[in-house]
C-alpha cells in the first residue's frame, strides 16, 4: 500500500470515458460538484469501484482561526503532479491531465489535436499545435454557419470518421491566462451529434497578412501532417497510421498559411460544398 | 549509363511499421520515434535493398516501372537517403565518383524525363510528438505549481510561443521546449 492511500479519503467519483476507467478521490467532499465539470465529454459513472488510474486531490483551503492558505496537492496514481495554494489552479492541472491520459490511451479511438467542425455531412479537421489559431478559425466557421464539434481534438474511430468532443470552446482573449468557455450556441451555432467522415483536412497556422494559396498534400504526406498532432503516435503508431489512412481516403488535405479566419471560412465551407456537389 | 556490380544493402526490419500506400510508403521507427514518408522511387529502392540484387539492376528495374532513365546516380540517391532516415541494416558507402552526386546533378542526369522532380527519391520525415505535446497550453503559474518529476509532462506555456513547462532541480520552470 502506497503512502498516500493511508491518508484519509472523504469523497471520491469512478467513471469510465473512452473505454477508460478513472478515478478521482479527494480529502473533501465539497470538492466533488467542481470535479463534474472537469471530466472528459461523454464520461459516464464507473459501475465498480475498479480503475486503470486514480487521481488523489487534497484540498486544503484556508487554516481554521488563520488567513494562511495551504497547500493543495495532486497526485496521479502515486506521482505527484501540482502543489498549489490556489484551488483553481490545482483543478486545471487536473483537468489537462485527465484530458490528456484519456486522449493518449483511448481505446477504439485515436485523438488528433485539432480543430473539428461540420458541414453538410462531411467535416472539417483543422490540425495543430497550441496557439496556432484553430480555436479562432473554428469560430469563424460556426458564425459562418458550420456545425461545433470541437476545438482540442478530433477523435476518430477506425472507419476514420470523426467523433465529437463537445467541451466548450476554450477562447484566450490576451493571449495568455485562463481560457474563457464559450459554447457554440453563443455564436448561434450548434453541436454535432453523429460521427462524420472527414471531407477536408485543413493544415494551417495564422500569419499576419497572409495570403491564403494552399497547396494540396499526397495521401502519405497527409497521414504524415495528421500523425505530427496525434497523441498517441508514439504509443500505437499501427493504429495510429491505419485509422489517418482511413481518415484521409476520401478527404483532401490542404496546407498553407492563413491570414484572418473570417477571410477563409466561407473558402473552406465553398470548397467542401464543391466536394460534395462532385460526390468526392 | 555507368553500371556497377555493387549490391544492394539490406533493408533493415526491425522496429519498424510500415504501412503501405498506392504511391507511397509510410515507415514508423519505434527505436526513434520518427515517421517517414517514402515516395514511389525511394519505396522501390528500399524494397529491393535485400544484399542480393545489384545497383544496376534496381536502377534497370526503376527504368522499367517508373520509366525512370536507367542511371545507377538514382538508385544512390535513395541509398543515401534511405541510410540516413536509419532504414538500412549496414551503413552505405556511396562510391568515390558517386559520393559527389548531389540533387542538382541527379536532376541534370535525369532531364530527358518528363514530370523528373516527381520521380526523384524523397524522404519526409517527422519526429513523432510526445503526447504532453498535443495538449493546450498551460499557464505559467498553473506551471510554476506543477510538482517534479512530471512537470504536466512538458506542456506548451499560453503566451509564450516556444516555451514549455520543464523540470529544474526540485521544481518546474518556463523553459524553452
Amino acid at each position: 500500500m502506497e503512502k498516500i492511500d493511508r491518508l484519509g479519503w472523504a469523497a471520491g467519483i469512478a467513471f469510465v470515458s473512452y473505454g477508460l476507467r478513472i478515478g478521482i478521490r479527494a480529502s473533501s467532499p465539497q470538492i466533488l460538484d467542481r470535479l463534474q465539470g472537469l471530466l472528459p465529454p461523454n464520461a459516464k459513472p464507473a459501475r465498480g469501484p475498479r480503475v486503470e488510474c486514480l487521481y488523489s486531490l487534497i484540498v486544503r483551503g484556508t487554516k481554521v482561526g488563520s488567513n494562511v492558505r495551504r497547500f493543495n496537492i495532486l497526485y496521479a496514481d502515486a506521482v505527484p503532479l501540482a502543489r498549489t495554494k490556489d484551488t483553481d489552479q490545482v483543478l486545471e492541472a487536473l483537468e489537462m491531465d485527465l484530458q490528456l491520459y484519456v486522449a493518449e490511451r483511448a481505446r477504439r479511438r485515436v485523438f488528433v489535436h485539432a480543430g473539428v467542425v461540420g458541414w453538410r455531412g462531411r467535416a472539417i479537421v483543422i490540425p495543430g499545435r497550441t496557439m496556432s489559431g484553430k480555436t479562432t478559425l473554428v469560430r469563424a466557421l460556426v458564425r459562418a454557419g458550420a456545425t461545433y464539434y470541437s476545438d482540442e481534438y478530433a477523435v476518430l474511430d477506425e472507419r476514420g470518421r470523426v467523433h465529437p468532443y463537445p467541451k466548450p470552446m476554450s477562447v484566450r482573449e490576451n493571449g495568455g491566462g485562463r481560457p474563457m468557455k464559450i459554447l457554440p450556441e453563443a455564436l448561434g451555432g450548434t453541436t454535432g451529434v453523429r460521427p462524420l467522415p472527414v471531407g477536408l483536412v485543413v493544415a494551417t497556422s495564422y500569419r499576419e497578412g497572409a495570403r491564403w494559396r494552399p497547396r494540396r498534400l499526397s495521401p502519405g504526406r497527409a497521414v504524415m501532417e495528421l500523425l505530427a498532432h496525434t497523441v498517441s503516435a508514439r504509443r500505437d503508431p499501427e493504429r495510429a497510421f491505419a485509422t489517418l489512412r482511413s481518415a484521409t481516403a476520401v478527404a483532401t488535405v490542404i496546407k498553407g498559411a492563413r491570414g484572418e479566419a473570417t477571410e477563409i471560412a466561407d473558402v473552406l465551407l465553398g470548397r467542401l460544398s464543391e466536394q460534395e456537389g462532385r460526390g468526392s | 549509363m555507368e553500371t556497377t556490380r555493387a549490391l544492394m544493402p539490406r533493408a533493415r526490419q526491425d522496429e519498424l511499421v510500415v504501412e503501405e500506400l498506392p504511391d507511397e510508403t509510410l515507415v514508423y521507427d519505434l527505436k526513434r520515434h520518427k515517421a517517414h514518408c517514402l515516395n514511389r522511387t525511394s519505396a522501390l529502392v528500399w524494397q529491393h535493398c535485400d544484399g542480393r540484387t545489384t545497383v544496376a539492376e534496381v536502377a534497370a528495374l526503376l527504368e522499367r516501372q517508373l520509366k525512370i532513365p536507367a542511371d545507377e546516380a538514382v538508385v544512390w540517391m535513395a541509398l543515401d537517403r534511405l541510410g540516413r532516415a536509419h532504414l538500412l541494416r549496414e551503413q552505405v558507402t556511396l562510391p568515390a565518383e558517386r559520393a559527389r552526386y548531389s540533387r542538382r546533378e541527379v536532376l541534370r542526369t535525369l532531364r530527358r524525363a518528363a514530370g523528373i522532380s516527381l520521380l526523384l527519391p524523397v524522404i519526409e520525415s517527422i519526429v513523432a510528438p510526445r503526447a504532453a505535446a498535443q495538449a493546450s497550453c498551460v499557464t505559467a503559474s498553473v506551471c510554476l505549481a506543477a510538482a517534479t518529476p512530471s512537470c504536466l509532462g512538458g506542456m506548451p506555456i499560453c503566451s509564450q510561443p516556444g516555451q514549455c513547462c520543464r523540470a529544474q532541480g526540485q521544481s518546474c520552470v518556463v523553459k524553452k521546449c
